[in-house]
């Protein structure tokens, strides 16, 4: 009995597990280590399997928003369409550059309360949320020693230009442990000049650790797991430190659990087929911010000559 | 005998008596009046059942695709209006293309699709709704003399003025539901619908069954009622229903963290006082939120951006959409002529562009906005 | 030194839970280089807000308080606040107030850190002719943000 159980279960759970392990993982917006080293190395065979060219799978970390809610009760593909519909529209009159948690950004944008009723604001980019139209950011920097943090929606038709200034990542998907730390680790000079990311390059991970300011905090970092912090365990007593490797905290049974993957992911045919649509597009608009800076730079030595 | 007859009949008072007098009747309330009355379990009176239970019937291959077949055959017309109607079942009913005030239209029903941020012309940002108008078309219509809903608040029913057009949305195979509920549409031609509605208008607004209703039914500015199912949370408790504070979790408190404490007094009135908020069923109600403005349009998808993220109801489910009832906010106070009954597509000389937007709205396709000193 | 000490102390015992708001009994900072603030936020007896001028009794940016500052009375002005902000407008690490008399003049000649824009339209909009001008502050601010 318990062995023809058994092999029921087997049947059962032999597609699905097949799709989770192999499938789903290497293309789940869930980003980590193993994964990465996955795609790497499986990169080849995945072409030749479904024929996507390179650029569509790090188009889920490059374009996040474009992808449905993670929560599937939130998902309506033609609501999704016609959002895609509005972004692509918004991209051809401002260009979105590529960006993640932990690059530097300087956002140009019109407000009617300023004098010149024009504003500008620079710092880290310590979190991004939100899909479709509500995608927004964060920017963070400490101004006059005064840490300051302005929240920004990434389709806001104000926004008049987004300029990178240091495209690179962190360790952590947000930043929010910098509200704690030493104010030189969010410090930035409004007038930081541009360092220039060769086109076709991978981005640069900062893998900077910060020291944590001494108690209170505003949240329990030492429950977190943060990379990017240094050592916040041996700086909180010690019933808060063995509260912390609670498992109701630490939440072992999360990696095994294969449902709540799946549906925070969505699976790469779906990823597929949004991107097919918007590859053209944004392809254009990519071809069209390179022939700008062409001739910009090519107007530049006339000037100076 | 006959005689006496006789002399009672040609008194005055008798035969005032024996008079065809003006037809009432009464109902009798079924129940008391609830400030929250819990849903109905039965279905609608006009409403035959729905679905049936699907029997295994080991059809082969063939014999699935010649029911399909059929299918097609049967209902394959129907985006032809004109051959779908058969003249000798209905009258056909010449659609009155001028407006008066007093009319009142047909709604149409809608799926609540999910809530975006737009943004004004002046950079301020907005919630809005999308909904949309998926399939409808019209299935019947109830002249004013025959349209008898079972239940009725008042006692006294007077003649009806208003008559009932039932709208389906959403076409289905026809071997999900039983027998006598696709019989339903066997007048209008059309595929069976998953969803029924019916709307109460007046007799000169009335459709031949059979006709598309679409988005563009509509236009950019008009307020509208939307009427929902709230999400069905189940039997809660006083704290998440009507939003007490509850008791403290300390200092001596037992047992009693979430509840709602003292109910009525005890000397005066020693009872509790009807419509005293209480734990219950939350949610599962219908709602209406009315004067809702439409700011912006999809012709294609027929889909309708409304100002506003209070619509009863998760993503995903169906809500009914009609003209307002606001007395300031009706085409007649704001002056405009609404497409009466409906809007045509054959009539019209132009179609309409795929995206309309309110004068206000921003639209992605324009620059970025930029505010000048004045 | 032993006021240092204590200020320490004190900072590790919370004995309410943290609002992200400004209600009575709200710990401020002063960041204006008024003499009173400046003495007030250096013994690390920061004052605490007593009333708010408003109906909400919730303080949001703009509003005018009244705060106790070394056993006196004083008004203020919140600039700067910790709570979430909508988009486009700066959320602060502390919650900045400039003491303000009366009439709308700022006690301090100086602003410290940086002033949000949307405090020229709110306070626009709170002066009224022949009462107090609270555009005064914005003469002293040092940056805009």
């Amino acid at each position: 009995m318990a062995i023809t159980g058994k092999i029921r279960l087997n049947l059962q759970f032999k597609k699905p597990l097949r799709y989770f392990l192999h499938d789903s993982r290497k293309i789940s917006t869930v980003v980590s280590e193993k994964i990465n080293e996955n795609l790497k190395e499986s990169n080849n065979e995945r072409l030749d399997n479904t024929k996507l060219p390179l650029e569509l799978l790090d188009y889920r970390f490059k374009f996040a928003e474009f992808l449905p809610d993670p929560n599937p009760l939130h998902r309506n593909k033609i609501r999704e369409k016609l959002e895609r519909r509005d972004m692509l529209l918004r991209r051809s009159n401002v260009e979105i550059p590529e960006f993640y948690v932990g690059s530097i950004l300087a956002v140009n944008y019109s407000d009617q309360h300023a004098p010149g009723k024009q504003n500008r604001f620079l710092g880290i980019c310590i979190s991004r949320t939100g899909q479709g139209l509500r995608a927004s950011f964060i920017l963070r920097n400490v101004i006059d020693k005064m840490g300051v943090e302005i929240s920004y929606f990434l389709y806001d038709p104000t926004i008049q230009k987004i300029e990178v200034i240091r495209l690179e990542k962190r360790l952590d998907e947000e930043l929010f442990y910098l509200r704690d730390a030493p104010p030189e680790y969010s410090t930035f000079p409004l007038d930081m000049r541009a360092k220039i990311h060769a086109h076709g390059t991978c981005v640069p991970i900062n893998e900077i650790k910060v020291p944590l300011n001494p108690l209170p905090w505003l949240q329990r970092w030492e429950r977190m797991n943060m990379k990017g912090i240094i050592d916040c365990k041996s700086m909180v007593n010690e019933k808060r430190r063995i509260k912390a490797e609670y498992k109701i905290h630490t939440k072992p049974w999360e990696k095994y659990d294969l449902m709540k993957m799946y549906r925070e992911t969505i699976p790469i045919e779906e990823q597929k087929e949004i991107f097919a649509e918007i590859y053209s597009s944004l392809q254009e608009h990519e071809i069209h911010r390179l022939k700008s800076k062409r001739t910009r730079s090519l107007v530049k030595p006339i000037k100076t000559g | 005998m006959n005689s006496i007859l006789k002399v009672c009949v040609g008194q005055q008072a008798v035969r005032n008596f024996l008079k065809p007098t003006l037809e009432t009747f009464t109902i009798t309330s079924r129940g008391k009046k609830l400030l929250n009355p819990p849903p109905r379990k039965r279905l609608s009176p006009w409403l035959i059942k729905q679905n049936r239970v699907q029997h295994r019937d080991d059809l082969t291959p063939e014999n699935k695709e010649f029911i399909q077949q059929v299918i097609k055959d049967k209902y394959a017309p129907s985006n032809n209006d004109i051959e779908r109607f058969s003249p000798l079942k209905l009258d056909t009913i010449e659609p009155i293309t001028e407006w008066q005030p007093h009319y009142r239209r047909v709604g149409v029903i809608a799926k609540k699709i999910g809530i975006v941020p737009l943004w004004l012309k002046n950079g301020k940002k907005i919630i809005t709704t999308m909904l949309q108008v998926s399939d409808n078309h019209v299935i019947k219509y109830i002249p004013p003399e025959e349209y008898k809903p079972m239940i009725s608040k008042r006692k006294t029913v007077w003649p009806r003025t208003m008559g009932c057009l039932i709208v389906g949305a959403e076409s289905c195979d026809p071997q999900l539901f039983t027998k006598e509920y696709c019989g339903l549409f066997n007048d209008s031609g059309v595929m069976p619908k998953r969803l029924l509605a019916r709307f109460s208008i007046s007799p000169e607004a009335a459709l031949q069954p059979g006709t598309p209703l679409s988005a563009s039914h509509f236009q950019i500015g008009d307020f509208i009622d939307i009427r929902g199912k709230t999400i069905d949370r189940g039997f809660q408790g006083v704290m998440k229903r009507w939003g007490f504070h509850g008791m403290p979790a300390s200092h001596g408190v037992t047992k009693t963290h979430r509840r709602p404490g003292n109910i009525g007094s005890g000397s005066h009135k020693a009872r509790v006082l009807p419509g005293t908020k209480m734990p219950g069923h939350m949610g599962n109600r219908y709602r209406i939120i009315r004067g809702q403005r439409i700011i912006r349009m999809n012709t294609k998808y027929n889909i309708i951006w409304i100002h506003g993220d209070a619509v009863a109801g998760a993503t995903n489910s169906f809500v009914q959409i009609y003209d307002t009832v606001l007395p300031f906010k009706t085409s007649k106070a704001l002056n405009v002529t609404p497409r009466f009954p409906t809007y045509f597509p054959n009539l019209q000389k132009e179609a309409l562009p795929e995206e309309l937007f309110a004068d206000d709205l921003h639209n992605f396709a324009d620059p970025t906005i930029i505010y000048t000193d004045e | 030194m032993n006021i240092y000490i204590s200020f320490i102390l004190s900072r590790q015992i919370h004995t309410s839970g943290s609002f992200n708001y400004i209600i009575k009994m709200t710990r401020l900072r002063v960041v204006d280089n008024s003499q009173i603030g400046k003495q007030a936020m250096f013994e690390g007896k920061p004052p605490k807000c007593i009333h708010i001028y408003n109906k909400l009794n919730i303080g949001y940016i703009g509003d005018k308080i009244l705060i106790a500052i070394k056993g006196e009375k004083k008004k203020g002005i919140l600039v700067g606040l910790k709570q979430k902000q909508q988009a486009k407008i700066p959320k602060y690490d502390s919650n900045n107030i400039v003491l303000i008399e009366d009439n709308g003049t700022p006690l301090g000649t100086r602003i410290y850190v940086p002033i949000p824009h949307i405090l020229r339209t709110v306070l626009r909009q709170k002066t009224y002719s022949k009462g107090a001008d609270y555009t005064k502050l914005l003469g002293i601010a040092s940056t805009f943000i």
